[in-house]
């Protein structure tokens, strides 16, 4: 599967550079289906998003969001989740973003956060992550390729991607967090509703994952509160605000809206990742990696 | 039938056994508890097999048969039941690729690479997991580099063409057992670190039972006919994690591994 997903990547990065960037809010100028008509929107092809009907509930009387989702990838968030309007050539064009908060998009780096920011863009790019096959952090999660899955089973909301085959357990029982020094890729969750709206606080990440591909960063002091607001039965209204003392002057806050896949025979496929991956050998040496080639 | 005759000699034995005022056989006590214990129900009615369970027989993971202790290998029994002799039933030419794959298990052994590790090796790795019902699909998140299954349970098929690591699973509620039907699969892992091996035609039927409250039953039955002459069963004890701050964790092989490349970790 990796060898297509790539590929599959690849071509959305081509498109989006050959087109002008997508409306703010909306998804990206489709690049073709690979899976039907039906499958979820928003990346790869499928048809528009189209708002559902009012939000159903389960017994329990919490909204029922169990099915599957997509980012609907707002300002080309996963190539880079801050403002960039002038893109990052020759990767992709320019878009918004997903923060809302500071208003001109950007994140509030302090000065040396900037620059760590900038060298690692210039000079460690074959350090990103999920090149090495990492899960993705939060709330990098919420909007990396190729959807997710929300259970509800009794207590807790579970969140599972076919990108790394990932995972997000989230107990609902007002446990507290496991204890500081515990550091983990996806970070300890806990949650809790608010009428309809589900509220998770995310502690415990590590410093191993980025924002985006781009080399924006976190520390292991980053802190997240995400809420899952469903608008109606296809669409739900993502926030995450983050904080992180270490990197940041002041919190950020990112939005996004994500869609439902509305193809009754929708599945997630086995994603394999370190079983053959080939991504760190293609990667340049002027970029941390260790291909030996020039890249005009 | 002849079940006439098997009753009245389990009866005869039951009343000898009461008679003479003795303590039953510890493994007859606990199939007397297994039998009476009656399966918790979910919300949703059905039987909760939810919770994070692990297994205690940390041998199996290495050698699922008989074996005896070696250096870094603690000796185990067989968790192979069926056939009785505890022993997998290799064709002659697999079983000659079997000791092939002990003598190069360093290299030739996928979970060396952190890659996924298969079914059933998965669940008796020496990691715990954690089960999650719904009425659509029972989910199982392992620890072990983030794995999880997606069991349907929502009485769709196997899809065709694909070779999984970790199979496509399809499940039914069986009376009060979970039992799961997985194909689909590679050939790339194995059954242990002991060379233990199967090819893409794998087959594995799963069954999990709860028995009491802290314990499930887990059974595999294998079927492959190009590397064994007739299918074969597992069968494993898993023990519920009751430490109420218990939680499942990460462990994250490669990142480990590339930490230890740079001289760094924790």
């Amino acid at each position: 599967m990796k060898i297509g997903r790539v590929l599959g990547l690849i071509f959305a990065i081509a498109v989006l550079n050959a087109q002008p960037p997508a409306p703010p809010g909306g998804p990206p100028a489709g690049a073709g289906g690979d899976r039907g008509t039906g499958g979820a929107p928003a990346f790869f092809g499928g048809p528009p998003h189209k708002p559902g009907g009012p939000v159903q509930h389960l017994a329990d009387g919490h909204p029922d969001i169990q099915g599957f989702w997509n980012s609907g990838n707002n300002g080309g968030a996963v190539f880079e989740l801050q403002n960039h309007p002038d893109g990052r050539r020759p990767f992709f064009g320019p878009g918004k973003g997903a923060i809302v908060d500071p208003a001109d998009g950007f994140i509030p780096y302090t000065p040396e956060a900037k620059a760590k920011a900038l060298d690692l863009f210039q000079n460690h790019l074959a350090d990103e992550p999920e090149l090495h096959c990492y899960e993705s952090g939060v709330p990098k999660q919420m909007y990396v390729q190729f959807g997710f899955q929300i259970f509800q089973p009794a207590n807790y909301v579970v969140l599972t991607w076919e990108f790394m085959h990932a995972y997000r357990i989230i107990p609902t029982d007002g446990r507290p967090h496991i204890p500081a020094n515990i550091k983990l890729f996806q970070g300890d969750s806990v949650g809790h509703w608010e009428g309809d709206t589900l509220v998770v606080d995310t502690t415990n990440l590590d410093d191993h994952t980025w924002y985006d591909t781009v080399g924006n960063f976190h520390s292991d002091a980053e802190h997240v509160v995400e809420r899952f607001t469903p608008v109606d039965t296809t669409t739900i209204k993502y926030e995450a605000t983050v904080e992180d003392p270490k990197v940041l002057t002041k919190p950020f806050k990112m939005e996004q809206d994500l869609y439902r896949s509305t193809d009754a025979k929708y599945e997630q496929m086995e994603f394999g990742c370190i079983e053959g991956n080939q991504d760190v050998k293609h990667y340049t040496k002027d970029k941390g990696g260790a291909a030996d080639i020039k890249v005009k | 039938m002849k079940s006439w005759l098997l009753d009245s000699i389990v009866a005869g034995v039951a009343a000898w056994v009461l008679s003479c005022g003795m303590a039953l056989p510890a493994d007859a006590q606990s199939s007397a508890a297994r039998a009476a214990y009656k399966v918790p129900r979910t919300p949703d009615g059905l039987p909760d097999l939810q919770g994070i369970w692990q297994v205690r027989d940390t041998t199996a993971a290495l050698d699922v048969q008989d074996h005896a202790g070696a250096l870094g290998i603690p000796p185990g029994r067989s968790i192979v039941v069926q056939p009785a002799d505890g022993k997998i039933p290799y064709k002659p030419e697999a079983l000659a690729k079997r000791r092939e794959n002990f003598k190069n298990r360093e290299a030739a052994d996928t979970l060396n690479k952190c890659y996924m590790p298969g079914v059933p090796r998965i669940t008796y790795l020496n990691f715990p997991f954690q089960i999650f019902e719904t009425p659509k699909y029972t989910l199982i998140a392992y620890e072990y580099i983030h794995n999880y299954r997606t069991i349907f349970t929502n009485g769709t098929g196997h899809l065709d063409g694909l070779d999984w690591w970790n199979g496509d699973s399809r499940g039914h509620w069986d009376g009060d057992s979970l039992v799961v039907d997985v194909t689909d699969f590679n050939d790339q892992t194995w059954f242990d670190a002991s060379g233990d091996y199967h090819s893409g035609k794998l087959h594995v039927v799963e069954r999990y039972t709860r028995t009491s409250l802290d314990t499930l039953q887990y059974e595999a039955t294998i079927e492959d006919p190009e590397v064994f002459t007739q299918p074969w069963k597992i069968s494993i004890p898993l023990y519920r994690h009751t430490e109420p701050n218990f939680r499942i964790l990460e462990y994250e092989c490669q990142a480990y591994a590339d930490e230890a490349a740079k001289g760094g970790g924790q």
